[in-house]
């Protein structure tokens, strides 16, 4: 068995009184490529920005190489830039150039020198076809480029994990291509990757493990051939029917 | 017709003979609002900073109380500062510390009135600009927060490069208003006197009786700083947004096209040694 790099154990999470997450247990290890799917509303996204630390679960424990980062006492912003993430809406940086928004974390968070940084944003920017732009602002590239960007800001900060949320959903359809082809290499490349998606084909094609959500809750787990070829409950199979209707 | 000669007459008479006193009332009506807008942008930064610092409730009760005491204090010099009249508060302060204070501290001749009107302008400034930089770091996308969150930020980080640098251009048009309403404003500061450009009206009217032409001196005086200031920050705010287009990188030296790698002993791929291989 590989590495472990990530365990979710009884991970709840509430907003007032309204439960999103019930009691989540699930792991991650080296190498996986996991996607998470499900209804919206299901607590998908809530459940990677628990991940992440961006919302503060409300019991249970996140494990990262053994440690609870959960803990109060953990400096979250250390453990952040062991796992990067890719929003839906993008984030890049507005009062920075391209090259800029994939320095900035390098050079401030892990004091590499501006050199190797510049280096490291290029070998990434590249890999995602962002080359030529380098010096254009965020306003000025389109969606898909902008998320493409995204992705190069985030592998520059070499992470062991990557969080997807949602990365297509706000692009128009003629730019879900490219992104997703960027992340197919990323996956074949042995990356360790934790999407949230509604690209179904991705995640029947791409990932070596399917997390289906309703509720709050894991309704089912497992390869994508059995998930998608042989779904054992009620609400999985309502979902995907749903879906090859649509 | 003839009142308009005889109105260019008397302005020219008195631009001859007090054009001096008009000229350096302006110097001091720009120093001051130069100053205490620069002073009072920055005591803004600082309340508008401290005022959107996070805490939730899982903070320590002592950051909790801390946050709660300064957000206080600066709500009530906001309050205070933007519910009274500048006028009165350079009375208030000019004569309220010697009055407090036995004497002790007092401003003194001509360096205690600038120091006083500094004081004054700066903390004014400061209260309305406070609220300003308050707005603009809550305009700013919280995405961008969550985005410099995610590489591993700080909060000190995310601010300085990211949130506060946005947040300027927000509120740029903002501190050209209070540096335009600072222009015209420190000619209350007379009442603590203050020689700025209004105060040099009131000395030059009530040596001449010439107060309509000396008037209109000083509306074309005041309209003329303030059409300077206006374009001057209209200019800084096109610098800052920087051009409109930008510029493919086609060629990066640091970079490399594929068959363009060189190994360190074996070099690249179009080398005699390759193709010496190539033939064996």
């Amino acid at each position: 068995m590989s590495e472990m790099i990530l365990q979710v154990n009884h991970l709840s999470k509430s907003f007032g009184k309204h439960e999103v997450l019930k009691d989540i247990d699930f792991t991650v290890n080296k190498g996986d490529v996991i996607s998470v799917i499900g209804a919206s509303g299901s607590g998908k996204s809530t459940l990677l920005r628990c991940i992440n630390l961006l919302e503060t679960p409300t019991s249970g424990e996140i494990l990262y190489h053994g440690t609870n980062v959960a803990d109060r006492k953990v400096k979250a912003h250390e453990y952040r830039s062991h796992v990067g993430m890719v929003f839906q809406s993008f984030n890049l940086f507005n009062n920075m150039t391209v090259l800029q928004n994939c320095m900035i974390g390098q050079v401030k968070v892990l004091r590499r020198s501006k050199a190797e940084a510049k280096e490291k944003a290029l070998y990434f920017l590249e890999k995602v076809g962002m080359l030529p732009y380098i010096n254009a602002k965020p306003r000025q590239i389109s969606g898909g480029q902008k998320q493409r960007v995204a992705i190069a800001r985030a592998l520059a900060m070499d992470p062991e994990v990557l969080l997807f949320d949602e990365p297509t959903s706000a692009l128009d359809p003629e730019m879900v291509g490219e992104v997703l082809t960027v992340m197919q290499n990323l996956a074949q490349e042995g990356m360790t990757m934790l999407v949230v998606t509604h690209e179904m084909a991705f995640a029947r094609d791409v990932s070596n493990r399917v997390v289906f959500m309703a509720n709050g809750v894991i309704c089912e787990q497992g390869s994508p051939e059995d998930v998608f070829g042989n779904p054992q409950r009620q609400e999985t199979k309502d979902f995907l029917t749903r879906f090859r209707n649509a | 017709m003839d009142k308009l000669i005889q109105l260019f007459q008397d302005i020219g008479k008195l631009w001859e003979k007090y054009g001096d006193s008009y000229i350096t009332g302006m110097r001091n009506t720009l120093i001051l609002a130069v100053t205490a807008t620069v002073i009072g942008c920055l005591i803004g930064f600082l309340c508008g900073i401290l005022n959107t610092i996070p805490y939730s409730k899982n903070d320590p009760w002592l950051k909790r109380a801390l946050l709660t005491l300064i957000r206080g204090i600066v709500r009530v010099y906001v309050e205070v500062f933007r519910g009274t009249p500048m006028v009165l508060q350079a009375v208030f302060i000019f004569y309220g510390l010697p009055y407090f204070t036995d004497n002790a501290v007092q401003f003194k001749g001509n360096e205690g009135i600038w120091l006083a009107s500094m004081i004054v302008v700066s903390i004014n400034t400061g209260a309305y600009m406070a609220e300003s930089v308050r707005g603009g770091i809550i305009s700013v996308d919280p995405g961008q927060t969550e985005g410099a969150k995610a590489i591993g930020m700080t909060h000190v980080q995310t601010m300085l490069h990211v949130i506060l640098p946005q947040a300027l251009r927000n509120i740029l048009p903002q501190i050209g208003n209070n540096f335009i309403i600072n222009l015209k404003d420190t000619s209350v500061m007379f009442i603590i006197g203050f020689t700025e450009f209004f105060a040099t009206h009131k000395s030059v009217a009530g040596a001449t009786f010439k107060y309509f032409p000396s008037a209109a001196l000083e509306m074309v005086g005041y309209l003329a700083m303030t059409l300077i200031a206006s374009f001057l920050l209209r200019w800084v705010e096109k610098k800052l947004d920087g051009s409109s287009s930008y510029d493919l990188a086609n060629v990066d030296p640091l970079t490399m096209t594929a068959g363009t790698y060189n190994h360190p002993q074996k070099g690249g791929p179009f080398d005699d040694r390759d193709r010496k291989e190539d033939n064996k």
